[in-house]
């Protein structure tokens, strides 16, 4: 059902080249949209995914208030970060398997704001829901009140450097055969300093330390992965697909 | 200059070269480790406050700066392989990464072991042992994604991203991890960094260790950097006439 956006992209290289960088850039954000949202389970997956990872804690720790106050913060960061996980394999590798990704990399524009674009919108799907719904789960794990900004606030920032890492490990092993565990092993460690930041901003809040510091170092590793990642997974791209 | 760079890139000038070397660095290694470990082992004297436990540290601290320095070496081996396309820097990227994740992981272990005596448990959630079990766990993926991608020139240049990405994580990983824990509970490790102005007969033992250490390293880094040449070459005409000649003796 998307292969007549795709033809209508690649159609005629001359008019690719005349093609700006931006037009394309919104071009690769609005196609990666469609898809998606052509393919609505894929695009509810992560969010179930979210929903149930977080609600196995209760039942795995226990269903008493305090302790669940403790682990919240960290709870909902980690659910997140699994989900983020499991929405990965989506980014590259139906446009590794019906030829599109090629195309792209042939395409005369830069390909690290190709990539970025493709990026937010993996962001936007997977990320941006978790954001919307992690209030109500930090509802279901008694969250101290206070803290419901500055969670919603540090997942906000936080998401999209998940999405951004992970790109460059999706990147990488787009063109193997089992890679499910394989993205897993390589992206999680790169993932660590986000986590610990943001769950301890959030844990944090409920003691009353400032946050300051915490927002600065996540904003430094949103900056940092919006410049460098786009650039490794455009390398890691170009490798794979050959 | 360039000559000797590229003549270096060579494995097969690598390979006759380091054959020259390893008689001399076996040499270096056995007398720096039997000095070492026998006036460590032996001739120290015992620390006031760790008693016998002190002499752990003369494993642990050469094996550690070790496992820090492997993941620089494996980045700066990737992007020549990416930059300069040196195949003698890839099969050195190929071998350091088995011996960095063991090298780590002899770090966790022999500080498990001290820390069951010091501070009575063996594992902590402190910033050095995390960042270093992290420091692990990015190893292991280094060494998945080589195995799992087929053809050796893309594993090589996969690798190297990896290698890069990995390294300017790893200072990343160091300090959130650092600034994770000390906000959390200051001062509850010994710092490492009291070894300077201890006396001699203390870190002199230590200095030759890390250094008997540092040059089993690359012992076991040269041979399975010619490991790896022989299999990579075996079909190339000196390899062949190298084997011949081992058979004929």
């Amino acid at each position: 059902m998307s292969g007549d956006i795709r033809s209508e992209g690649n159609s005629n290289y001359e008019l690719q080249q005349s093609v700006s960088t931006w037009t394309a850039f919104c071009a690769t954000l609005k196609r990666d949209l469609l898809i998606a949202f052509k393919r609505r389970n894929d695009l509810l997956n992560p969010v179930m995914f979210f929903l149930i990872v977080v609600s196995l804690f209760p039942l795995g720790v226990s269903p008493d208030p305090m302790e669940l106050t403790r682990i919240s913060a960290g709870v909902v960061w980690v659910s997140a970060l699994l989900a983020s996980m499991l929405s990965l394999d989506n980014l590259y590798r139906a446009d590794y398997e019906d030829g599109s990704l090629e195309q792209l990399l042939l395409s005369p524009q830069p390909l690290y704001f190709l990539v970025l674009a493709k990026n937010i919108a993996h962001w936007l799907i997977s990320g941006l829901p978790v954001v919307i719904l992690s209030p109500l789960l930090a509802y279901m794990l008694y969250l101290p009140a206070e803290a419901y900004t500055t969670m919603v606030l540090t997942l906000l920032i936080g998401t999209p450097v998940l999405s951004l890492f992970g790109s460059i490990g999706v990147a990488l092993t787009v063109g193997l055969g089992s890679r499910g565990l394989i993205l897993a092993v390589i992206v999680l460690p790169l993932t660590t300093p986000v986590l610990i930041i943001g769950a301890k901003a959030v844990t944090d809040v409920m003691f009353g330390v400032p946050l300051a510091s915490h927002f600065a170092l996540l904003g430094a590793i949103l900056a940092l992965a919006l410049v460098m990642s786009p650039l490794a997974s455009a390398a890691a791209l170009r490798i794979s697909v050959n | 200059m360039w000559l000797w760079f590229s003549k270096l890139g060579s494995p097969r000038w690598f390979y006759e070269l380091s054959s020259k070397w390893l008689p001399w660095l076996y040499a270096l290694m056995f007398v720096m480790l039997g000095v070492g470990l026998v006036w460590a082992l032996l001739f120290v004297p015992a620390d006031y406050q760790q008693g016998q436990t002190i002499r752990i540290m003369y494993v642990h601290v050469p094996v550690a700066s070790i496992s820090l320095a492997c993941f620089p070496l494996m980045a700066i081996a990737g992007t020549i392989t990416l930059v300069w396309k040196m195949k003698l820097a890839d099969m050195v990227a190929k071998s350091v990464a088995p011996i960095g994740a063991w090298f780590t992981g002899l770090a966790l272990a022999s500080g498990a072991i001290w820390g069951d005596q010091i501070w009575g448990t063996w594992w902590a959630w402190d910033a050095r042992l995390t960042s270093l079990l992290i420091q692990f766990f990015l190893f292991v993926g280094v060494i998945a994604l080589r195995s799992a991608i087929e053809s050796p020139d893309a594993a090589a240049k996969a690798c190297a991203v990896l290698a890069i990405v990995g390294a300017i994580n790893v200072p990343i990983i160091k300090y959130s991890v650092e600034w994770w824990n000390t906000l959390h509970q200051p001062a509850s490790s010994i710092s490492f960094d009291a070894v300077a102005p201890n006396p001699p007969e203390i870190w002199v033992p230590l200095v030759i260790m890390i250094l008997a250490v540092y040059v089993f390293f690359a012992i076991s880094l040269i041979l399975r950097t010619r490991n790896e040449i022989l299999q990579r070459e075996r079909r190339a005409q000196w390899v062949m006439d190298l084997v011949a000649r081992d058979q004929q003796k």
